[in-house]
């Protein structure tokens, strides 16, 4: 389970180094976001630029992340790849998290 | 303390006097006089040499059983608990080279440590020796000394020895207990399959004007993909397939209690019928009201949660009305036409109170078919780590129009199979085909 971790305006960015996000590594995938709302970061910007395929137990991990976050917290993702962008309209979660093209427009919405 | 043993050949007590004598000039100042214990077949044909040996041997604590030729020597190493041989080189019968070579080759449970004792320490003597697996030399006459530390080297490789085989008699005891606890959990696995196997539909099953045949496929023993059809009503057939999220045991025990759910029996509180208090009889629920119920019982608060397809179809007015919640759109073969998709997904019930998710329907006549499946279709990834796609699922369908159901789905399955082979990709599979029969409409 990979990730970069930056700032940008002051907003911490993980950028998930992993081609997919599936049963196996969910669960890795999940703790690690976590740890991030532990340390207190109310908002966190997840890049998945590098991310061509999530399958339904990734999806579970992202929205076990966001309910850990609260309602205090924001989680917006960025650069999603089309088939990751499919998921999320099949799915709906287009509707629950928020999408941006990439890492400034999700760090300007978050501002 | 040693204990010393005589085998077939008496020590007279005038040459253990000797013996004695020598030994306290020689050996007893020594500071680490008490070694190791081992038991050693000291084999020599000449009984003054064999004495004062076993007599140093004993002496260094050893125990020491005696053996006169090889031959004899032989024997008691076949017999078991020998696996030190000091032995000399030169002796009629069988010789302490040929002895060693003998050792070798038999297949003993033990390593057998041998000494082999040369008069002239020629080197050609060594290479042979070491060439029979002699472990080590010794030059007559024999210094106490250097028999001493000789032996002490000799058990040390046998300590060792002896540590490594307890080390795998314990492994071999622990993998024999994992064997036993994996085949228990296996046990309980394949008794769970079937259990689910049961509560899949019949083949060929037909219920009120539907026809189903199915496939599955579990990714382990079984499988979190579910799915049923039953008839609802007077006229109404109910069908569903469902995924939970994730696989193995938790999804599976989760599709089993929803396939326990979905059931019209009403008197079970079931999601799909409504209680009307004003006529005092259950109506059946739409599929968007049934899925809204099944997401009002089934909040799990964490992010576990399941994608389904829940139709009903209704012969008097023969239409097919689905909810498509967060699962892959089904598709639509209308007799003569193209296959078509239906729907643009929903949210997966289980993880909001709210959710929203797509409901539509259909007119259908005779022969036409709908086809239900699980992500793990769309899902499955060749070697080259290519998901086969929708694109393909309707190609396919597309290109073998006339099949019968059953035809169909096998060849879907060899489709995906092949396209499967070369990864390692896992999920489960599933497929419900659904057709509109001849006395489906009423």
């Amino acid at each position: 389970m990979q990730f970069e971790e930056s700032t940008v305006n002051g907003i911490v960015v993980v950028k998930v180094l992993e081609a997919r996000i599936v049963a196996d590594i969910a669960p890795q995938f999940k703790a690690r976001l976590i740890e991030y709302v532990n340390k207190g970061n109310r908002k966190i910007i997840l890049d998945l630029s590098a991310v061509a395929f999530i399958d339904s137990s990734g999806l579970g991990a992202l929205i076990g992340s966001l309910k850990a976050m609260g309602n205090d917290g924001e989680l917006a993702l960025c650069g999603a790849t089309d088939a990751v962008v499919n998921m999320f309209k099949l799915t709906r979660m287009n509707k629950v998290f928020r999408l941006f093209a990439n890492q400034e427009e999700a760090a300007a919405a978050l501002a | 303390m040693g204990r010393k043993v005589v085998w077939r050949d008496a020590i007279s007590s005038d040459r253990r006097n000797g013996a004695w004598r020598y030994l306290s000039l020689c050996s007893l100042s020594s500071p680490d006089f008490v070694c190791r214990y081992v038991k050693i077949l000291l084999v020599d044909d000449d009984p003054i040499a064999r004495s004062i040996h076993s007599m140093l041997l004993h002496l260094q604590g050893h125990e020491v059983i005696e053996a006169a030729d090889g031959e004899l020597a032989w024997r008691l190493v076949e017999e078991g608990e020998i696996s030190f041989v000091v032995s000399d080189w030169m002796m009629p019968n069988l010789a302490g080279v040929d002895l060693c070579r003998r050792i070798r080759s038999a297949e003993f449970d033990r390593y057998v440590y041998v000494i082999l004792c040369t008069s002239k320490g020629a080197k050609s003597d060594l290479i042979e020796g070491m060439d029979a697996g002699a472990d080590d030399f010794l030059v007559k006459p024999i210094s106490p000394e250097e028999l001493r530390v000789k032996v002490r080297a000799g058990g040390r490789v046998l300590s060792l020895q002896q540590g490594l085989a307890d080390r795998n008699r314990e492994l071999a005891t622990i993998n024999s207990q994992l064997q036993a606890a994996h085949k228990l959990v296996e046990d309980d696995l394949k008794a769970a399959a079937w259990m689910q196997q049961r509560l899949l539909p019949q083949p060929a099953l037909h219920a009120r004007g539907l026809r189903c045949e199915w496939r599955l496929e579990p990714s382990g023993y079984i499988a979190g993909d579910i799915f049923n059809l039953f008839p609802l009503g007077e006229s109404e057939t109910g069908f569903y397939l469902l995924d939970v999220c994730g696989h193995g045991v938790p999804a599976a025990m989760m599709s089993v209690t929803l396939s326990m759910v979905l059931t019209p029996d009403a008197t079970h509180g079931s999601p799909l019928k409504r209680y009307n208090s004003a006529t005092g009889h259950f109506d059946i629920r739409s599929p968007e009201d049934a899925v809204h119920e099944l997401n009002r019982r089934f909040q799990f608060k964490d992010d576990r949660y399941f994608t389904m397809i829940y139709g009903v179809f209704d012969a008097y007015s023969s239409t097919l009305r689905f909810a498509q919640a967060g699962h892959p759109s089904p598709i639509l073969m209308k007799r003569g036409e193209k296959p078509a998709v239906l729907g643009e997904g929903g949210m997966p019930v289980g993880l909001w109170p709210k959710i929203e998710f797509d409901c539509f329907e259909v007119d259908v006549n005779p022969g036409d078919r709908l086809l239900l499946y699980s992500d793990g279709v769309t899902e499955s990834l060749n070697g080259d780590g290519e998901t086969y796609g929708e694109g393909r699922l309707l190609a396919y369908l597309t290109q073998h129009p006339l099949h019968s159901m059953d035809d169909m789905l096998e060849g879907l399955m060899e489709e995906i199979g092949s396209w499967r082979a070369g990864s390692d990709f896992t999920d489960d599979l599933s497929l419900l085909a659904i057709e509109v029969t001849e006395d489906g409409i009423v």
